[in-house]
């Protein structure tokens, strides 16, 4: 398929980026990995006529840290950048497990969190477990700054809150609480490179043996990652048992509503939701176990 | 097993360090100056008339320098099948009507390939739908939409095999059992998408260089389609991103390239996207096989009643071989004293399936063993007893066939049962783990003459020189499977030379010797081998005579060429080397270069194969019984290909077909909604990746195959159709659910453990 024709810019501030974005309005898109970008040009389903990259903005490229304030990561950071940083595998093991099975080793070096996020895929990997943390990103135009909880971020395939002349910056992670956990599973036919065929996203907090907070996202089975509110309640105030989880998980798997596609069917999706959420509950409640300080 | 200096040693591939490097040369990376690039126009209708085309807008666009629909070609029909031209149902752009979603309907050369696309959207096509079909029952009921006028019945070719008598054979059983099977399409998927470059000389002769596994047929069809003289085309191979079987047919693209170029006097090039290749390319043949078999009380196999019905999609293709096959493959891995084929190809409205990998073997060979399977666990017999007990060995007639010569089938079955610790582990598995044993049969080429060649199967030319240096001229096409790097092996070994003193052209039907039918059937090796080895034994003939004169050698004196030098095997000193032994035949020759033709076509060896492969393969899996998702965990075979030419070769046929045999079983299939096909990308067409594959092991069973080069035979192949079946008994085994329709999906796998718990 033939690629669109567009004019392309490489600036070196966010300030320029901005101002490009706001000069170039309709039809400007930028760019960090390219790695979703490219494949729906090349399928005709993008058209852009102007392209900012951002990877040569230095300011956008960090991962920073500190059990103080938490996680900031600069929106060009790869995701084999996240892959490797000792913090987060520490801190924030479900958001490596999502990187982990997200694409292939050269997609991870080229692709980016905030494309994943921006491009609002309903299977996108790394929503459910940064929505679980309570991630929030930072949005910037040339006229105004602002934070978005992850959680209102979405609102349907490939559509987000954000103005078209904004640029995410950041995503951010609370600092890891005592006594937290979370975890995210995922499915597909293959075990290597493959999109999922339904994940699920799950955060708690313990208090003594009580399930004190749950978040339950699921992820491929709604036109947007999808918040279990139903199967949340289910678990707060319990005791984690094995029929508290089970009954959760059934919730989960009644509140997802996932379509019959190539990839799977509708049946197979929603059955599958209950037995990723219940996985997950387990390893989020183990975690959380394991975590006192 | 005989001692050999250089083959059955781990010889670097010749390709490797230009395929690593990136500096190998496909079809697509010739850039030749003033290069046009062209693109089809496909149907977007499963079955329709063409009332009218209007291309006066597409000829405006600045930029398009041609463009091509039936109407400015000559309108001959092609197919492989020449000597059966009945057969041959193709044309290089839709006649009056089209009979698939992507069927070529129109083409464009243009000064880029943005131009030549944006032109296919200015084509304007009017058509008259008609109704379309899109499964073998639909397509043979009363009534269907006829899809080839010729053809009223849609069945375009039928096949019958029988001996014995299969109803007195069945009523001499203790247990009969039949079962019908179901198989889906799959995608080669070779890395290298098609691609066709032409250029025209002075003359009005032409090159094409494509990405081919054929270059004899395609020069043939491709002058016989245009009305030209077979001498006039060149075709030439370069580096070739795989086949499976997919590219060894003439294509549309080759003709338009080659056509166009001729019209503009500019090179055109076609190289076609993922897409299209998922969209309208050839597959693996849907199939519905039916199998009733016989058995005595003790696993003896009495009698076999075989029906398979091709769904062959809007051409025949390579159909009408794959047909055939499915009634040779039915009967080729155990004796069976009665036997009776029915074999039925017929025409849907859906892309063409074709030749891929295992030819027909991957899909009877599931229904043969996964019934060996059912059929040993009701006789109360151990699988791998069930199969020596009635396994083909060397000397058994398979009636039609031909003699097996060579044949280490048992042994390899007991090999695997005993590296992979069968015997153990069928017992003493956990819930939810499973372990399963298939086998496999295979051809190493095929003898009957579809194609009508009017030259050897395969040839080869060998120019020695002075310099002791050698020059192998086959038109044998190495596609990624190895045999440029066998071949010179094979000559190095006969001629005492080291692969660095032999230089190689291959697959240029203008400099290569005619002829070569191609790679496909696990030919190249036997065949081309043989064809070298007879021009290398004429050379030797020369070189020996001149030795013997040169030291007055007693007649008795056996003489040999090796380590670089023509000696008397029991007297080194009496001789020289392969340079010097050169010089001297060229010199009582008055200059005259020293050269020698050799060929090879089988003779004696029945209608089918000059030699059979075997092959037995065990699977270690792991189902998650709450998931269905199977993980396979180890993979053992044992093979018998003959003389082992190149190990590493070999192993890399093996996690090739492993591949290829897991993504068959587990979770490839185009998935299709009537006509259309919607896994247009890797996305969603899941091909196992790196990622997914097992560990695995292999034993090469040490036999000498007499018909074959060294002893050498196939490979390729036979190793494509074990993998499903040993899958598929491991998630039996493992969950106790039995697929008779592949893939094996983890839907599949939970909805059939699910109705056993309720
Ligand atoms: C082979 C392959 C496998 C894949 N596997 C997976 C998988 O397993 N799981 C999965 O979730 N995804 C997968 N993907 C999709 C893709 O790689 C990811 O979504 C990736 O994270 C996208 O990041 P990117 O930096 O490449 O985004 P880009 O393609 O650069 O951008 C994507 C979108 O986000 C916008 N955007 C990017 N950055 C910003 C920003 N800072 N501010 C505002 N808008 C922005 C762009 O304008 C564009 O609309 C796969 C892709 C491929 C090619």
């Amino acid at each position: 398929m033939r690629l669109p024709r567009f004019e392309y810019f490489a600036p070196k501030t966010l300030e320029a980026s901005l101002e490009l974005l706001g000069q170039k309005g309709d039809g400007a898109f930028v760019m960090a990995g390219g790695t979703d970008m490219m494949v729906k040009m090349s399928h005709g389903r993008l058209k852009p006529r102007t392209i900012i990259n951002l990877k040569e903005i230095p300011e956008l490229h960090y991962i920073k840290f500190n059990p103080q304030n938490g996680l900031e990561i600069g929106s060009t950071a790869l995701l084999s950048e996240v892959l490797n940083h000792a913090d987060i595998i520490e801190h924030y093991p479900a958001l490596i497990q999502a990187v982990q099975t997200m694409a292939n080793i050269e997609v991870r070096n080229m692709a980016t969190l905030a494309g994943n996020l921006c491009n609002a895929a309903p299977s996108a990997d790394s929503a459910p477990p940064l929505m679980v943390m309570d991630a929030e990103v930072s949005l910037v135009s040339s006229r105004a700054k602002r934070k978005v909880k992850l959680m209102d971020f979405f609102l349907g395939p490939g559509a987000t809150v954000k103005n078209v002349d904004e640029i995410m910056t950041a995503i951010t992670l609370p600092a890891p609480r005592p006594q937290t956990g979370a975890s995210y599973m995922r499915i597909s036919a293959r075990c290597g490179v493959d999109i999922a065929a339904a994940g699920v996203g799950v955060a708690i907090r313990l208090e003594s043996e009580v399930l004190a907070e749950a978040r339950i996202v699921l992820g491929a089975v709604a036109p947007v990652p999808l918040r279990a509110v139903k199967a949340e309640a289910a678990l707060v105030g319990r005791q984690f048992d094995p029929e508290t989880v089970q009954y959760a998980a059934q919730m989960a798997s009644e509140e997802a509503s996932p379509i019959s596609d190539v990839r799977a069917t509708r049946d197979y999706r929603k059955s599958m939701v209950a037995v990723l959420a219940k996985r997950a509950i387990s390893e989020a409640y183990e975690r959380s176990h394991a975590r006192h300080s | 097993m005989k001692e050999f200096s250089i083959v059955g040693k781990d010889v670097p591939r010749t390709d490797a360090e230009a395929k690593a490097r990136g500096s190998a040369l496909y079809t697509d990376d010739i850039r030749l100056p003033g290069t046009l690039h062209g693109r089809i126009l496909r149907s977007p209708i499963a079955h329709g008339i063409i009332k009218n085309i209007d291309t006066s807008k597409a000829l405006k666009l600045p930029g398009v320098k041609c463009v091509l629909t039936a109407e400015d070609t000559p309108k001959v029909k092609y197919g492989n099948w020449r000597l059966f031209p009945e057969t041959q149902d193709e044309y290089p752009l839709a006649v009056d009507k089209v009979r698939f979603i992507g069927d070529e309907v129109a083409a464009v050369a243009a000064i880029d390939r943005d131009t030549a696309e944006e032109a296919l959207d200015l084509i304007e096509v009017e058509y008259e739908e008609l109704p379309a079909v899109f499964d073998v029952a639909s397509s043979i009921a009363q009534g269907a939409p006829v899809i080839h006028e010729y053809c009223p019945s849609n069945i375009s070719v039928n096949r019958k095999i029988k001996y014995g008598d299969i109803e007195k054979g069945f009523a001499e059983s203790d247990y009969v059992r039949e079962d019908t099977f179901k198989f889906q399409a799959i995608s080669h998927a070779y890395l290298e998408p098609c691609s066709a470059l032409a250029q025209v000389d002075l003359d009005g002769r032409i090159t094409l260089w494509t990405s081919t596994q054929t270059p004899y047929i395609v020069q043939c069809l491709l002058a016989s389609t245009l009305g030209m003289r077979e001498n006039d085309i060149r075709i030439i191979k370069p580096y070739v991103g795989g086949g499976f079987g997919g590219k060894m047919e003439l294509r549309t693209w080759e003709f338009c390239a080659a056509l166009m170029a001729k019209k503009t006097g500019r090179p055109v090039k076609f190289t076609l996207d993922r897409q299209e290749e998922f969209l309208a390319g050839r597959r693996r043949h849907p199939m519905t096989i039916r199998s009733k078999v016989g058995f005595k009380k003790d696993g003896t196999l009495v009698s076999k009643d075989l029906r398979i019905q091709l769904d062959g999609g809007a051409y025949n293709a390579m159909g009408p071989t794959a047909t055939f096959l499915c009634g040779n493959f039915g009967a080729m891995l155990y004796r069976y004293p009665n036997y009776r084929f029915l074999g039925e190809h017929i025409y849907t409205n859906k892309p063409p399936a074709s030749a891929m990998r295992g030819f027909g073997a991957p899909q009877s060979l599931y229904a043969s063993e996964v019934q060996m399977n059912i059929a040993a666990e009701e006789l109360g017999i151990d699988p791998v007893d069930i199969r020596l007990k009635n396994a083909q060995v060397s000397g058994d007639k398979i009636p039609d066939v031909a003699t097996i010569s060579s044949c280490g089938f048992s042994e390899s079955i007991q090999a695997v049962a005993e590296m992979s610790g069968w015997r153990e582990k069928r017992k003493s598995l956990k819930p939810g783990q499973g372990i399963g044993i298939g086998c496999y049969s295979f051809i190493s080429g095929g003898v009957f003459n579809w194609f009508n060649t009017q030259y050897p199967f395969s040839a080869a030319e060998v120019r020695v020189f002075s310099d002791g240096t050698a020059h192998l001229l086959t038109m044998a096409s190495d596609i990624g499977q190895g045999s440029d790097t066998a071949l010179k092996q094979i000559l190095a070994e006969e001629l005492g030379l080291r692969m660095e003193d032999i230089r190689l052209t291959t697959a240029d039907t203008a400099m290569t010797p005619q002829g070569d039918l191609g790679t496909w059937g696990s030919r190249v090796t036997l065949m081309a081998g043989n064809a070298v080895i007879d021009a290398a034994r004429k050379i030797k003939q020369q070189l020996f005579g001149a030795v013997s004169a040169r030291f007055n050698l007693n007649v008795i004196h056996d003489i040999e060429c090796k380590n670089g030098r023509v000696q008397a095997t029991a007297r080194h000193d009496y001789g020289m080397s392969f340079g010097d032994a050169v010089a001297m035949v060229q010199k009582a020759n008055r200059g005259e270069p020293l050269v020698a033709r050799g060929s090879y076509t089988p003779r004696g060896k029945g209608l089918v194969t000059p030699a059979f492969g075997f092959g037995a393969q065990i699977a270690e899996i792991e189902v998650d019984k709450e998931t269905g998702l199977v993980k396979v965990k180890n993979m053992w075979t044992a093979h018998d290909c003959g003389t082992v030419i190149n190990p590493r070769s070999v192993e890399g046929q093996l996690a090739g077909s492993i591949q290829m045999g897991l993504g068959y079983a587990l979770s490839e299939q185009m998935i299709m909604d009537g006509g259309k096909t919607l896994s247009l990308d890797f996305a969603d067409y899941k091909m196992p990746t790196a990622m997914d594959m097992p560990p695995s092991e292999v034993v090469h069973v040490d036999t000498f195959e007499p018909e074959g080069p060294m002893g050498a035979k196939e490979t390729g192949e036979g190793l494509a159709s074990p993998t499903a079946p040993a899958i598929s008994e491991a998630v039996y085994h493992a969950t106790g659910y039995r697929c008779k329709d592949l893939p094996i999906t983890p839907e599949k796998i939970l909805n059939a453990t699910r109705d056993k718990a309720e």
